[in-house]
């Protein structure tokens, strides 16, 4: 039950890289915010993790006990003060106090996972499976919890949460490390950092896609992003014996990158052409987090510090995919928005609606446009033509309109997706430095 | 062999998925791109004067737009409003008032092959002619859908 309670401490903590992805909108409407300002509450979490996570290893190390008691604290002290935050400037520096949280329960978590499995080895699983499996549901919870109840209760349904996560220390002593840490796996922590960095389109991108993009609701993209993580944890369960533990890596990154690219080259708008790609990615995930972090872990002195530099490399490659991906996306939106437009345009022209009625469905598809560009939306073809008649010449415009703004939206991800796969393909490098064979 | 067998497998998966996706036309499902307007349109039989006032507004569109060099629905959209045709002449680096002339130019044009060809009754194409030549560019599409409307078809 603890290492349970354990593992749903790392999966909240680690969820938190992702959780905002949807709110975004909603944080930009509430304050007075240029929407490029407002990713930084999604990457100032992630910076901080990064930073942090082996300064806070290194105390887990000592007192995992108090420092996972002490994250928790600190992790629902923060993300109360996100839930309320009067201010942008406080909420992304309250979202930077939760990552030092969420660091403190990460790194802890896994000592004292080790104490109650009786094996570090399979106290790596549930951390790795945990930490998976929270990023991966992350940003279609927080897309469920805004649509319900506003991004506000993101943070603020983590606080309960948080804190009834500190039974899970009740009568765990904890082991204090002795022994000096050793120096981190540089091959395997930099294949970390650019397979997360890919990753970020998977995770982030894929949901935005089918919720802002092909307006989704949060609960069913939420349920369709599933199948990456349940692809995952199978894939990680059921590998083959034979396969080596760098043959597994270099194969789930081939998946990785192949999944992203197959994301890249969706012949439709619609969630069913995301479940290939999504099987090639979650498996492509399992084999390597898992992979990578158990060959950056596995016969190190001293796991929680080890276990620090694999969420460091983790979170600064989430930032590094955050600041490579959003320019190419904003970019591809703003260029295939003119795009759009002027195949709209001809939809319009073309169309067999009353010619008297083009100028003025013209106007209100230009109005949208400019509504949804105002507030960091995507066009809603239904609200510009929600009062024009149901026949079928104002249907076929409908259909017409929402197919070029599919193809702008599908295409405008594909640049993303492609750089996304290429950043998972430079993880090749380092993972043929990885010749150290392990048991 | 046996060391790169699982790498080819996994190749193998991606191809799988890959492949049958660019057969489905992955990589091209993006905005149609305009039709370029100096290259003639087939389009339906006009019904009615409405009708028919729009086909000639859309040809006249193409003619100006081909002699520009931009697309038809680039020159529509900057006849919506003047800030917008004062935001096309910019970008475009043409002299606003030359622009205004050669849309009006078009019009006309399309007014007199559309008269030539009979299409229009006898005591409305002067009328669309006064309309195209006085009224200022940005006004025009809409003042030729409204005497669309306005006149017995």
């Amino acid at each position: 039950m603890r290492a349970r309670l354990l593992g749903v401490a790392v999966g909240l903590a680690l969820a938190d890289s992702s959780i905002v992805t949807l709110a975004l909108p909603d944080v930009l409407g509430q304050f007075d915010v240029a929407i490029t300002s407002v990713a930084w509450v999604l990457t100032s979490f992630n910076l901080v993790l990064a930073v942090v996570a082996v300064p806070a290893a290194y105390v887990s190390r000592r007192r995992p006990r108090e420092s996972f008691a002490l994250g928790v604290v600190v992790f629902a002290a923060a993300s109360l003060a996100c839930g309320l935050a009067p201010s942008f400037d406080v909420l992304v520096g309250a979202r930077c106090v939760q990552a030092v949280g969420a660091a403190l329960i990460v790194t802890a978590a896994l000592d004292l996972l080790a104490q109650l499995e009786g094996s570090d080895e399979r106290a790596l699983r549930i951390w790795v499976a945990a930490g998976v499996l929270g990023a991966a549901l992350g940003p279609a919870a927080g897309g469920i919890l805004t649509q319900l109840l506003g991004w506000e209760s993101i943070f603020l349904a983590q606080v309960p949460l948080a804190l009834v996560l500190l039974l899970a220390v009740r009568g765990v002593t904890g082991r204090a490390a002795r022994t000096p840490a050793g120096r981190p796996s540089i091959p395997a922590n930099a294949a970390l950092l650019l397979v997360a960095g890919g990753l970020v389109a998977a995770l982030f991108l894929v949901v935005l896609l089918l919720v802002d993009g092909w307006g989704m609701s949060p609960a069913a993209a939420g349920l369709v992003v599933t199948v990456m993580p349940l692809v995952a944890i199978a894939v990680s369960r059921l590998r083959p014996a034979g396969l080596g533990p760098v043959q597994g890596i270099a194969c789930g990154v081939v998946l990785l990158a192949g999944g992203l690219t197959a994301l890249a080259l969706m012949p439709r708008a619609g969630w069913g052409w995301t479940i290939a790609p999504q099987v090639l990615v979650g498996a492509g995930l399992g084999l390597t987090v898992a992979g990578l972090t158990e060959y950056a872990l596995r016969d190190r002195p001293d796991q929680v510090v080890h276990g620090g530099w694999t969420i460091a490399a983790r979170h600064a490659g989430v930032v590094l995919g955050l600041v490579l991906l959003a320019p190419v996306l904003t970019t591809a939106l703003d260029e295939n928005r003119d795009e759009a437009i002027r195949a709209g345009a001809a939809v319009v022209l073309d169309s067999e609606i009353p010619p008297l009625d083009k100028l003025g469905v013209a106007q209100d598809v230009l109005a949208e446009v400019d509504r949804a560009n105002e507030i960091g939306e995507l066009p809603d073809v239904e609200r510009a033509l929600e009062e024009r008649p149901e026949d079928d010449g104002w249907r076929a415009l409908r259909d017409g309109l929402q197919e070029q703004l599919d193809r702008a939206v599908t295409s405008a991800f594909s640049g993303p997706f492609l750089l996304a796969a290429a950043l998972t393909l430079c993880a090749l490098l380092p993972v043929g430095l990885m010749r150290r064979p392990v048991a | 062999m046996r060391r790169v067998a699982p790498l080819l497998v996994s190749l193998g998966l991606v191809a799988a998925v890959v492949v049958p996706y660019l057969a489905l036309g992955g990589g091209r499902f993006e905005p149609t791109p305009v039709a370029d307007p100096c290259e003639a349109r087939v389009r339906p039989d006009a019904e009615g004067l409405a009708e028919t006032l729009e086909a000639i507004a859309l040809a006249g569109v193409d003619g100006v737009a081909c002699e520009l060099g931009v697309s038809r629905e680039e020159l529509v959209l900057a006849l919506r409003s003047e800030e917008a045709l004062d935001e096309f002449s910019d970008e475009q680096g043409l002299d606003r008032e030359e622009l205004e002339q050669a849309i009006t130019d078009g019009l006309v044009r399309a007014v007199d092959d559309a008269d030539e060809r009979g299409s229009l009754p006898g005591f409305v194409a002067p009328l669309v002619r006064r309309a195209a030549e006085s009224v200022p560019p940005w006004l025009i599409l809409e003042t030729l859908e409204r005497l669309g409307g306005l006149l017995p078809g």
